[in-house]
């Protein structure tokens, strides 16, 4: 038994190497789209994950943040969170203590932990996050002024606008990048599609033979399917190896310039990083399936 | 091992190219189907392989009734019938030896029995000394053997010949018939289409004659007119 099985994928493995050679041009085409419109999904994936990462204490209406001294005492915090929720000007708020300042940390630094080692939970600061009842630039301003002198408060954030801003840039990016890996995934199966058609044109005569002495259609088809699937896998790893060669050299940019300080915070941790690259990896493999399972159906009937 | 049951297959709603045939081939017989060109021969042979299916009536093969077979065991059905054309249907990059092997290879047999039956049969048509030569290096006698040798390597239960004479010379020709002839000596059924006057007169076999794609003439050990 594992001697047919053997002999049988040696065949498979044979006949898409031979298929492969012949078409080279078509197949290098191939390859390619798959490749860009693979990078730009692990692109995108990337993104998404970096905007939410550097965003992700602006979500739920969230506006500014004070933080406390860690010397301030809890009497001290108690009163200042009762004078918050009182205001006429505040709708919620959300008491951060140093333990989740700290897991929060955690997540940050996933890819650091010497870094991490090195803070430990009292030395960060609590905080309250504050989701006022309007969002006027103005009233954000005033508000931050009011409580920024108060003792035991360390600093208050705001900068609601910019992230704004800055969010919407990234899912506008995100979207283009979306559209686009859809219109070349699309491009891409039909590439792959013409491809396969082309390879059972060539191999029409072994085809009939194949039929005429009992060969079933998933033996006829397997190897052109396999060929399929090899095209995109080949292209989504050369996608996926542009798309983190980008990343890097975003983050260094990112690094060096003083312009682009603030993006500093847009950084994808390594298990975010590896998600998106076997996503965009899986989807070569997927585009390369449907395109030649499409084909193979269409062409080869009984 | 082969029955129709009137049946008529009709093409474009308006062509009968075969026009309710009955007709019960055993197991072991050798049959000649004559007729012009359009009388229903080829027909009938894809009928049998399921290329066809039928507008109306049943075809059995091998106590099987074709319209109750899915899809996916036509393949099955088809080791089961070697087939052997006027064109051969060679495959010209490989050689003898890797055509008649493909047979086997494609529906999954393992590479020992293939390196014993190759032989075997090549020896048996007589080729065993152009094992390795193109199918282009033939002659047509010879590619006509391979052929026979590809359509007869999974021992079928029955073999079906489309006008396999039909590109050869007359001596060539009755080597073909010979061959033809032995593998029917081993039990399996042959039904040959051909428009072979001599070769049919010769042979004394079963002859259906066919015209307008309806049987005209069922005769043991017939002539061809």
């Amino acid at each position: 038994m594992m001697v047919v099985i053997f002999d049988r994928l040696g065949y498979f493995f044979h006949e898409t190497w031979l298929s492969v050679r012949r078409n080279l041009t078509l197949t290098f085409a191939a390859i390619l789209t798959v490749a860009v419109g693979a990078m730009l999904v692990g692109l995108g994936l990337m993104a998404r994950s970096a905007s939410s990462n550097a965003l992700g204490r602006w979500q739920g209406g969230v506006q500014f943040e004070i933080f406390l001294q860690p010397t301030i005492s809890g009497a001290q915090i108690d009163a200042l969170g009762l004078e918050l929720r009182n205001h006429p000007d505040i709708e919620r708020i959300e008491f951060v203590t140093q333990k989740e300042a700290h897991e929060l940390l955690q997540e940050i630094l996933i890819d650091e932990p010497e870094v991490l080692e090195e803070v430990a939970p009292e030395s960060l600061p609590a905080s309250y996050r504050i989701v006022p009842r309007r969002t006027e630039g103005e009233l954000i301003e005033s508000l931050a002024a009011q409580f920024r002198e108060r003792p035991g408060v360390y600093s208050v954030e705001t900068g609601r606008q910019q992230i704004d801003a800055i969010r919407e840039w990234f899912n506008s990016f995100r979207w283009i990048v979306l559209l686009m890996s859809i219109v070349l995934s699309a491009a891409s199966v039909l590439l792959i599609f013409n491809m396969i058609r082309v390879g059972m044109f060539a191999r029409r005569r072994e085809i009939e033979v194949m039929k005429l002495v009992g060969a079933t259609n998933s033996f006829i088809r397997t190897p052109f399917i396999l060929e399929g699937m090899l095209h995109g896998l080949v292209g989504g790893v050369v996608g996926a190896v542009a798309a983190g060669a980008l990343r890097n050299h975003v983050e260094d940019l990112f690094g060096r310039s003083e312009i682009l300080a603030f993006f500093r915070s847009f950084t994808v941790s390594s298990s975010q990083f590896n998600t998106a690259i076997i996503i965009t990896i899986i989807l070569g493999v997927v585009v390369g399936a449907v395109g030649s399972a499409f084909a193979a159906s269409r062409f080869l009937d009984v | 091992m082969i029955r129709f049951e009137n049946v008529t297959k009709v093409y474009k709603e308006v062509t009968h190219a075969v026009n309710d045939v009955t007709i019960n081939i055993e197991k072991g017989e050798f049959v000649f189907l004559v007729g012009q060109s359009g009388s229903g021969k080829s027909t009938i042979l894809r009928l049998i392989t399921a290329e066809e299916v039928p507008t109306g009536g049943h075809v059995h093969v091998a106590g099987k009734d074709l319209a109750r077979i899915s899809s996916r065991r036509v393949p099955y059905l088809r080791r089961n019938i070697g087939s052997v054309f006027q064109d051969f249907k060679l495959l010209p990059q490989k050689s003898v030896y890797e055509n008649v092997a493909f047979a086997l290879e494609v529906i999954g047999r393992p590479k020992n029995i293939i390196n014993t039956q190759v032989p075997t049969i090549l020896e048996l048509v007589g080729l065993a000394d152009k094992q390795r030569n193109l199918p282009n290096e033939l002659s047509g006698g010879e590619q006509q053997r391979v052929c026979i040798a590809r359509a007869f390597v999974n021992r079928p239960l029955i073999l079906l010949a489309d006008e396999p004479t039909g590109n050869l010379d007359p001596v060539t020709a009755q080597e073909i018939m010979r061959l033809l002839d032995r593998i029917n000596q081993t039990g399996t059924t042959v039904v040959m289409a051909t428009h072979d006057q001599k070769i049919v007169d010769q042979m004394r076999r079963r002859v259906v004659a066919l015209a307008h794609g309806k049987i005209v003439r069922d005769q043991q050990q017939g002539v061809y007119s």
